[in-house]
């Protein structure tokens, strides 16, 4: 009988499974396509991968790469560092939507403007998950969190941040501005390796938004996280590419 | 492998022959978490909740050897990559 085996991606560190994240966690899912991805290019030796605060920083030892986590949105520029003292190295810089978008979203504009060869990979969950569910500025009008219990008032606190077509807007010539979901595996990966393939070719800020689940913060079993993700959130959050270099649409 | 030990979810594997016999649904309780995510995607509605506790305590999922169509869509939702599917003839 031949060893059955999971069929975790190569790149992933097996002595750190099962991961931390909680059950049905989306992370896991982001996680395993960007496994994917770095194992079909074969870059996992050149790969550093730069974690955030919030739920992605139970991914610090996810990976067999060497793995840096900074502070709230920071790991943008930590990662830009990194790249611009070794352009050999794969750079992944990898956040939540409250890190990224909220407490460190000057970092991810100003890395954006200057069109920095690194790839951001940011995971909507619409909430602050690691701190309890907190209202983020992904949060969709109406819903309910721990700090909007009626639902989020636009009139009080805006409308939801719509992250790749601000990059879009933002960014120069050879950007690169994704939204993929969780729920449709096959496109995020293709999504997160068209995003790393664009930083190697050296042509711009390569960034992917991925909708993703957290059912222990929207308290949902599995069948309300699958519609929650399918239907509610793809009604704000269109999945789809905003900019793609020239010659590189599909 | 590296030349630490071996991780504990390798200790146990459930398998089932799916598909009359052209493939194996594994699943690995030590990675299973009991999220129910593959369950509610499985297209034949072949997975139910098992006896076998996973590392959490909580029910893992066994498939149906007469409706698993070995398609894979559960082992592709699995955030924790507790299921594998193995083509039978493949392996020969
Ligand atoms: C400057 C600062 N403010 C607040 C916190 C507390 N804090 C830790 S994680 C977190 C939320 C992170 O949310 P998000 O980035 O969406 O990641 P998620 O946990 O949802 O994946 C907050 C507010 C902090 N660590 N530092
Ligand atoms: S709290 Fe939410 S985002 Fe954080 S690990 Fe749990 S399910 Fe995932
Ligand atoms: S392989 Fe396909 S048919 Fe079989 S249990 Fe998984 S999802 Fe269902
Ligand atoms: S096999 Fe995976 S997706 Fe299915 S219940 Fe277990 S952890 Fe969840
Ligand atoms: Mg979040």
């Amino acid at each position: 009988m031949v060893e059955i085996l999971p069929k975790m991606p190569k790149s992933w560190n097996p002595e750190s499974k099962p991961h931390k994240f909680c059950p049905g966690c989306g992370h896991g899912l982001v996680l395993k396509a960007l496994g994917q991805a770095i194992d079909e290019l074969g870059i996992q030796d050149r790969v550093v991968f730069g974690c955030d605060i919030g739920c992605s920083l139970l991914s610090w030892d996810f990976f067999n790469v060497d793995t840096v986590q900074t502070h709230h949105g920071r790991t943008t520029p930590v990662m830009v560092g990194i790249k611009r003292a070794n352009p050999n190295l794969v750079v992944v810089a990898y956040m939540g939507d409250g890190g990224g978008y909220a407490i460190g979203s000057q970092h991810l504009v100003n890395a954006a403007t200057r069109n920095e060869k690194i790839t951001c990979i940011l995971v909507n969950n619409t909430n602050y998950a690691m701190t309890g569910g907190q209202m983020a500025p992904t949060t969709m009008p109406g819903q309910k969190t721990e700090t909007t219990p009626y639902g989020r008032d636009v009139e009080e606190t805006g409308y939801p941040m719509l992250g790749p077509e601000m990059v879009a807007a933002i960014t120069r010539e050879g950007a690169y501005a994704a939204r993929g979901s969780v729920a449709k595996f096959a496109q995020l990966k293709k999504y997160i390796k068209k995003a790393l393939e664009n930083q190697m070719a050296g042509r711009g800020f390569s960034f992917v938004e991925a909708l993703s689940t957290c059912p222990t913060n929207w308290r949902t079993n599995a069948a309300q996280t699958w519609q929650f993700i399918e239907e509610t959130m793809t009604k704000y959050f269109p999945l789809g590419e905003f900019k793609v270099p020239e010659g590189k649409e599909d | 492998m590296s030349t630490a030990a071996a991780p504990a979810y390798l200790k146990k594997v459930y398998t089932t022959e799916v598909n009359k016999g052209k493939a194996v649904f594994a699943i690995f309780p030590g990675l299973c978490k009991g999220c129910g995510l593959c369950k509610e995607k499985c297209p034949e509605g072949a997975l139910s909740w098992s006896e076998k506790l996973g590392v959490y305590g909580t029910p893992t999922v066994t498939p149906d050897p007469e409706l698993c169509k070995a398609c894979g869509i559960c082992e592709r939702v699995c955030p924790d990559c507790a299921i594998a599917i193995i083509r039978v003839d493949k392996e020969k």
